[in-house]
């Protein structure tokens, strides 16, 4: 058993990596964001007056919170019958999820746009049965951005899910079944309850990647779907007007940490269930 | 371990060694503590200056930077993609590592009013030969052209606009346009298209453009972010017209490409060379520049990469073939933008263009 002292040195080494690489640089994000040569509020005033910046804020939490619900419904399944695998098999399937992954998000959202497109693989294969003419426009609106980023989004949802699963014990399960439940009942009294765990863990993770999303929105949205992470990059690096884009970048961060603290609250009262 | 070193280097030969493995330890103390010594280790192994990657490093390599090492000695380091954030840094550390920045109007602009470029030295630098000379603390190098671009498969002559009036008039030209997110250069066209002469644009009257521009807003079916997609959308039918450059569409051109792109009137942007305030090459930098504004050098570069340049000798110098898709800037449909008035007003006017975008 490790005393409370050795535990203590363990953790010392990454300690210091992440004081120095990323509590030092927060540091500096927050201290430019009140100081530019002298102590100023003049960038919080800028975010809270602008409207340009709140439309774009209202955006960002439409677009990162239905990105991740959609990422959910198409995820879940996904875990589930993942779960349900041989070992060999879901190997392969992995493989299957992690693909996009490990695929760069610009060439990504480039193929999209040849199979999106109003001359795309979809719309061209609708048209053999509904005229040339026909078409859906799921490219440059909100469609184009949701299937894009829920494509990046959902190995992160899968995984978590899928571990909280296999670590559910299946005898559960089969008492249930021996006392005459049904599998919707079980998967409802069981299954879902002790996976939300991994349900929330995966929400989180899949909200905070949205939040900071930009390149996907910018090459598949329409010109209404500007992120937060727009402004800031373009606060940061075309403009140099760094306290503005500081103060927009710690607004954005504690948003993200206030709704994690409420995740991670209601995760608690799921687990109670 | 430590007995077997105290045998063979014992006695005197010992406090030696021992001092002088205290001062490599001192030594590399030091070395660690300031970075001075590693700036001043980096001094002598040349010039370091900033491109945009893939074709325009290699066009800057074998034009710029191989012929400037040869003829001076001072080797030469390019930095692909860099970024106007990260040379900010540099400077405000004091730990300057790129000695030659490269870019874009708005950005040199805005490094301009930070202070961020060490003024030109007039000595070294001779502009008098420039077309666009750029300001004290920034030269200008070459233009590249942007105008309207379309695939001359779908829309041969006289279906397509070939000037800013056009693009506007959507009944003569029916089909989707394809924009740039970016407040400059669409506020210059709308003028255009509303009338103004090209060389009495500045300073913009900027409620006109605004008006103009709700014209096209319903018409424009994307703000095309990234540059290359001005082709590629075109290109794979999303977009019948949009806005793009002379340096994307020859290329593409000359691979095969059935697009094409407007001659008769052109926007067009200056590139800059600036001079990183603090660095220690500044005399280097400052031959490299002039190296640069060489008008062989300025016709070899602009035919490689289908830009305009600025030296006038140096456009002279080009072969008739690529002066066909330099725009002519005596030609009074043209336009050169004026990165000077942008740079009081770009941040204000891009935040409302932003905002305009988003309602």
């Amino acid at each position: 058993m490790l005393t409370h002292k050795s535990t203590f040195l363990l953790l010392l080494p990454l300690t210091a990596i992440v004081a120095v690489f990323f509590l030092y640089p927060l540091g500096l994000i927050v201290f430019n964001s009140v100081n530019d040569g002298e102590w100023t509020l003049r960038g919080y005033e800028a975010l809270f007056n602008s409207r340009l910046i709140a439309i774009v804020l209202q955006n960002t939490f439409e677009i990162a919170i239905g990105a991740t619900l959609i990422s959910l419904a198409l995820g879940y399944p996904i875990a589930m019958h993942l779960a349900r695998q041989t070992p060999k098999r879901r190997a392969l399937y992995m493989i299957m999820v992690m693909l996009p992954f490990w695929t760069s998000i610009l060439v990504k959202s480039f193929a999209l746009a040849i199979i999106l497109g109003e001359n795309g693989l979809i719309n061209d294969f609708l048209g053999l049965f509904f005229g040339p003419d026909f078409f859906i426009p799921m490219m440059f609106n909100r469609v184009g951005v949701f299937v894009g980023m829920v494509n990046y989004l959902l190995p992160f949802m899968i995984l978590p899910i899928l571990t909280s699963l296999m670590s559910q014990d299946p005898a559960l399960r089969k008492a249930a079944e021996i006392m005459g439940a049904g599998p919707t009942r079980i998967f409802l009294t069981i299954t879902l309850p002790l996976s939300l765990t991994g349900v929330m863990a995966g929400v989180l993770m899949n909200v905070v990647l949205s939040l900071g999303m930009y390149i996907t929105p910018a090459l598949l949205g329409g010109r209404k779907d500007v992120m937060m992470a727009n402004l800031i990059d373009f606060y940061t690096r075309k403009t140099l007007d760094w306290q503005l884009a500081s103060a927009i970048a710690v607004s954005l961060l504690v948003i993200s940490v206030i709704l994690a603290a409420f995740l991670q609250r209601s995760r608690g009262r799921g687990a109670a269930l | 371990m430590s007995d077997t070193v105290k045998g063979k280097f014992s006695g005197t030969t010992g406090t030696v060694s021992r001092r002088s493995v205290l001062m490599a330890g001192a030594g590399i103390g030091v070395t660690l503590a300031t970075p001075a010594i590693w700036r001043g280790a980096r001094a002598d192994s040349g010039l370091t200056v900033t491109c945009w990657g893939g074709k325009y490093r290699d066009g800057i390599d074998t034009i710029f930077a191989k012929p400037f090492t040869e003829e001076t000695g001072i080797p030469v380091t390019l930095i692909d993609n860099a970024d106007l954030a990260k040379m900010k840094a540099q400077i405000d550390s004091g730990n300057v590592e790129w000695d030659v920045f490269d870019s874009v109007g708005p950005q040199i602009m805005s490094g301009s009013k930070q202070g961020l470029w060490e003024k030109v030295d007039e000595s070294i630098v001779d502009r008098s030969d420039l077309a666009a000379p750029g300001g004290d603390d920034n030269v200008g190098t070459y233009l590249f052209g942007g105008g309207i671009a379309w695939d001359t498969n779908r829309f041969p002559d006289g279906k397509h606009p070939v000037d800013f009036k056009g693009l506007w008039d959507v009944d003569a030209f029916p089909g989707s346009r394809g924009l740039r997110p970016r407040v400059s250069e669409n506020l210059e066209m709308a003028l255009i298209a509303d009338g103004v002469a090209p060389h009495d644009l500045y300073p913009l009257d900027v409620e006109r453009a605004f008006a103009k521009m709700d014209e096209i807003k319903p018409a424009v079916k994307t703000w095309i972010e990234a540059t290359p997609q001005t082709v590629t959308l075109v290109a794979n039918g999303e977009i019948d017209f949009s806005y793009s450059y002379i340096s994307r569409i020859r290329p593409a051109q000359l691979d095969g490409s059935t697009l094409n792109i407007s001659m008769m009137q052109t926007l067009n942007s200056l590139e800059y060379l600036a001079v990183a305030k603090g660095t220690k090459n500044r005399e280097a930098a400052m031959r490299y520049i002039a190296f640069c504004l060489r008008p062989d050098r300025q016709a070899a570069f602009a035919e490689k990469l289908y830009f305009t340049p600025n030296s006038m000798a140096g456009l002279e110098a080009a072969s008739p073939e690529a002066r066909e898709y330099m725009p002519d800037m005596t030609n009074p449909n043209n336009a050169i933008l004026d990165d000077a008035w942008w740079a009081d007003n770009y941040t204000d006017l891009q935040n409302r263009f932003t905002e305009w975008l988003l309602l």
